[in-house]
């Protein structure tokens, strides 16, 4: 079972310099839990992608055909004919059209940050909760004892306030 | 935002959890008043009309939209600035956004809640409401998506679905910071509302993105959903409400009311939820000007409609304005332009925006203007049509009264629940605006410092 060496540190400009010593050690699996979203973080850590766009844009692609088809074929299979008037009638089926698209592309989101993100979690996690309040936590992955001292290591000179070490569930 | 004095991390987290896990007697006592209020003034009268039929109602021909659908509107409208004002600021990068934006997202909310509650009210047979749903089913029944009725349907099925998650988005890393202060059946629930969260940077990154592309999607969303409504009015062929003008007129006016709601909200949350450090006088004195341009363009668009109506030429849209201005329901149209277009104009002053106690009072008495405009609307316009013959005049009955004021305790009681169980301010955005933490241990190593851009 891998462990979690987690320091914690007072202020966010330490934590990113400890999260980059360790990046720059070698240490990959290193991320920052911290109370406020740190937009340096992907400086020191690395650029992050996620898929969350894709999801946005292919749930409101599909909302529209699924809008427009709703709107025309319900026009379609159930004929009601008006004063002569087409019975597929863009204006009005653009709005349904238009209203689905965005429905669709709010739920594709919600998937969309539910999976990038892995929520819910389904088994415990590294956490610190002191990280919800006023900390901000350095959390390095290590395979062996020796890893953990060379990350332990670095953490406190860097200026960590406390070191723990946390197992992870598989 | 700055606070006012200086608050720590940890005082954001102990107020914000004192806010909901202390109750005092004043809160059961008020909760207690809404919720009665709201079972005899809603919920009584509603079973009555239920019983005895849908005449128990004033509307009859030719008025036979009344202040149910007026209602409907109102909440619509207030509706409008929670969720669209805070997608707004949020893109904007308004920091004065973040010590009130939750609670506006829970006004659009509950006033969505409450404006559905309303159109089942307005019909005779709400047992039936699942027809306008589209669904397969054994009658070969299916909706006419031509009807602006139906666009209603789509518009605030989305708009409701579109705002529960972007208040529960936002609130999921609150929920986190609760969870862990808090014990018993609240630490079961926040659990499961937390969905696990933690805080690392990647949940940072993919909550950043997935809140703002709702945001972006929202906006053009709250948009349409008003306009929408107004062509419930706009598409029928009646003088006074066959106008082009009524979708800007619906969403400007939407989102007047809802403004001021906010200040409404805003005041009460700062006053008895104890907040007064972290919504400010900076936030009434942003809210007053934004309240002040809206109102003009609220009042140009009241001129325009007039100005319209009278270079239409026509003797129905004459009759239309005259009725209006001069005729039964005159003196609610002079109410409704003294509380939304000339007293709003104190707000030029600086000192009335950043006053508390007035702001309130203008803020209430904008939103009485706004339930008037709504319900001018939709009485002025009916009662007179083409035929003189067919002429009528509305007057609410006791039941419409009744379930009008019971709709505002039913807003109060959804606002209450609210505030125990979701973070009324928001937890990480408030500390965002704070100073950043110093390091008070020295780094052995001296390691250069990063300089997160916050």
């Amino acid at each position: 079972m891998a462990t979690n060496t987690v320091g914690l540190f007072d202020a966010p400009a330490t934590a990113l310099a400890a999260a980059g010593e360790l990046k720059g050690a070698g240490f990959d699996a290193t991320s920052i839990i911290s109370p406020i979203p740190l937009h340096g973080a992907e400086k020191v850590l690395g650029e992050k992608k996620s898929a969350i766009k894709r999801f946005t844009f292919f749930g409101g692609l599909f909302g529209m055909l699924f809008g427009f088809s709703l709107a025309a074929g319900t026009a379609v299979l159930y004929l009601h004919p008006t004063g002569g008037r087409p019975i597929i009638t863009l204006p009005p089926f653009l709005i349904i059209t238009y209203e689905m698209t965005i429905l669709c592309g709010i739920l594709a989101t919600v998937i969309g940050f539910l999976v990038s993100a892995r929520f819910p979690a389904m088994r415990e996690r590294v956490y610190v909760p002191e990280a919800a309040v006023d900390k901000f936590v350095v959390s390095v992955l290590c395979s062996d004892d020796e890893h953990d001292r060379r990350a332990e290591e670095i953490l406190r000179s860097a200026g960590a306030e406390e070191i723990r070490r946390l197992r992870e569930e598989d | 935002m700055q606070a006012e004095r200086d608050i720590s991390y940890a005082d954001v987290n102990r107020d914000v959890v004192r806010s909901l896990v202390e109750t005092g007697s004043k809160y059961y006592i008020t909760l207690a008043i809404s919720v009665s209020v709201m079972l005899a003034c809603f919920f009584a009268p509603w079973f009555y009309q239920l019983q005895y039929g849908i005449g128990a109602a004033g509307m009859n021909h030719p008025t036979v939209w009344g202040t149910y659908l007026a209602s409907f509107i109102f909440w619509i409208g207030l509706s409008h600035s929670g969720t669209l004002l805070s997608c707004v600021l949020h893109i904007t990068n308004s920091s004065w956004r973040k010590a009130m934006y939750r609670s506006a997202e829970a006004m659009t909310l509950f006033s969505l809640m409450v404006a559905v509650t309303m159109v089942m009210v307005h019909l005779g047979r709400p047992w039936f409401i699942h027809w306008a749903v589209p669904y397969p089913n054994q009658m070969e029944l299916w909706p006419n998506f031509r009807s602006p009725l139906m666009f209603d349907v789509m518009a605030i099925t989305t708009y409701l679905t579109g705002s529960t998650i972007f208040i529960y988005m936002g609130t999921i890393p609150d929920f986190a910071a609760v969870r862990d202060r808090t014990t018993g059946w609240r630490h079961h629930m926040y659990v499961l509302l937390s969905l696990g969260w933690r805080g690392t940077d990647t949940e940072w990154h993919r909550l950043g993105w997935a809140y703002t592309f709702l945001a972006v999607l929202i906006i053009p969303l709250a948009v349409s959903v008003h306009s929408i409504v107004s062509w419930d009015f706009a598409l029928s062929i009646v003088p006074a409400l066959h106008q082009t003008i009524f979708a800007p007129y619906f969403v400007v006016g939407a989102i007047y009311s809802g403004t001021a709601g906010i200040v409404t909200v805003m005041f009460v949350l700062r006053k008895y939820m104890n907040f007064e450090h972290y919504i400010t006088k900076l936030h009434f004195d942003n809210l007053g000007k934004l309240l002040l341009v809206l109102s003009l363009i609220w009042t140009y668009i009241n001129v325009l409609e007039i100005f319209t109506g009278w270079y239409s030429g026509t003797s129905t849209e004459y009759e239309a304005i005259r009725y209006k201005l001069f005729g039964y329901y005159a003196p609610l149209y002079w109410e409704m332009i003294l509380f939304c277009a000339v007293a709003p104009l104190l707000m030029i002053s600086k000192r009335f925006r950043t006053s508390f106690v007035p702001m309130l009072i203008l803020s209430i008495a904008i939103n009485i203007g706004m339930y008037t405009e709504r319900f001018l609307i939709v009485a002025t316009s009916l009662s007179r049509q083409y035929l003189p013959d067919a002429w009528g005049i509305y007057v609410p009955s006791l039941v419409e009264i009744s379930i009008m004021v019971g709709s505002l305790a039913m807003f109060v009681t959804l606002f209450l629940i609210f505030v125990k169980i979701f973070p009324s301010i928001s937890i990480y955005e408030i500390k965002e605006t704070l100073p950043e933490p110093e390091p008070k241990t020295q780094s052995e190593s001296g390691a250069p410092e990063w300089q997160p851009t916050l």
